[in-house]
């Protein structure tokens, strides 16, 4: 039987529970599609609009918000069973997450819909929602870039108040670039580093 | 502090690969064997037999399932496994300190 002397059983469970914190930091491609598809779907929407094609807007926004529910259910089954491992911080995340899609799909489109509010609310009400999402994700992985980008959010969704509701969701790409795309592409690397520092 | 204070190490954890085992499990929900397995760094034979030893003493409870058509083995840290844990983290710290 291996035995370890205590301080190297110290330094041993230090390891292991390390290990597990790697697959944490694999989940910023979420992240990154989950920047990309509004990004795309903003610039979708102001092209249409310049082409006068305002009936398309609502079915682009379907689109890339259909493509992006898709990958991320495809991507969590198969990310799940490739790693092995179940976190109570993903659990804990990946339930936050899915409440929120649900209110972003209910401010976005049913309440829209159901003409409760005009359609210039609705970046505002979206803003309020991600600031929630990521500042929670910044406390449950106890990051505090996250938590600024979800104070970034807020920011945003004020600072649309001073917008007229024709420019308030062209705020959304820079609010996205800093605030989902940043931290995903900061993700990315501390998961290649953590990557190569347990390759045998 | 009097070095006959200390307490003994749980000889049940006090094994790099049992050790190993319940420092996962107690920072996840849960674990496959093969995570373990790769995690560690060990045979399948001297997991399978470790984790028994822990499920035999109701530190660890272990799941069967299957994933497609592939046999899927989960484990988890019981209430038991956690306090046995914990106590033996403390332990192991007072024993550091009194060394130093």
């Amino acid at each position: 039987m291996e035995e370890l002397d205590p301080e190297q059983e110290i330094r041993f469970i230090r390891e292991m529970i390390e290990r597990t914190r790697k697959i944490t930091a694999g989940s910023w491609l979420f992240l990154l599609v989950w920047g990309i598809v509004p990004i795309l779907a903003v610039a979708g929407m102001y092209t249409l609009v310049a082409l006068k094609k305002f009936s398309w807007i609502w079915p682009n926004w379907v689109f890339f918000v259909t493509l992006g529910i898709v990958f991320s259910l495809i991507y969590s089954s198969t990310a799940e069973r490739k790693s092995g491992i179940k976190t109570y911080a993903q659990n804990a995340a990946a339930y936050l997450a899915r409440g929120c899609g649900v209110a972003f799909i209910l401010v976005g489109f049913v309440f829209p819909l159901m003409k409760l509010y005009s359609w210039g609310i609705i970046p505002v009400l979206i803003s309020l929602i991600a600031g929630i999402l990521i500042f929670s994700l910044g406390g449950l992985f106890e990051w505090n870039l996250l938590k600024w980008c979800g104070t970034l959010f807020w920011l945003g969704a004020l600072g649309m108040g001073f917008l007229h509701e024709n420019y308030r969701a062209l705020l959304f790409i820079p609010l996205i670039i800093v605030g989902y795309v940043t931290p995903a592409l900061v993700l990315r690397s501390r998961y290649k580093k953590q990557s190569e520092a347990h390759e045998p | 502090m009097n070095p006959e204070k200390l307490s003994p190490l749980d000889p049940l954890i006090h094994s790099r690969i049992r050790l190993g085992i319940l420092s996962i499990l107690a920072s996840v929900e849960e674990a496959t064997f093969n995570y373990l397995k790769e995690t560690i760094g060990t045979t399948d034979g001297n997991l399978s037999a470790n984790l028994m030893k822990l499920e035999e003493s109701g530190y660890i409870s272990i799941t069967k399932t299957f994933s497609g058509k592939k046999p899927k083995t989960t484990c988890r840290i019981t209430k038991k496994g956690l306090d046995a844990f914990r106590t033996y983290l403390r332990n192991l710290e007072a024993y550091l300190k009194f060394k130093k």
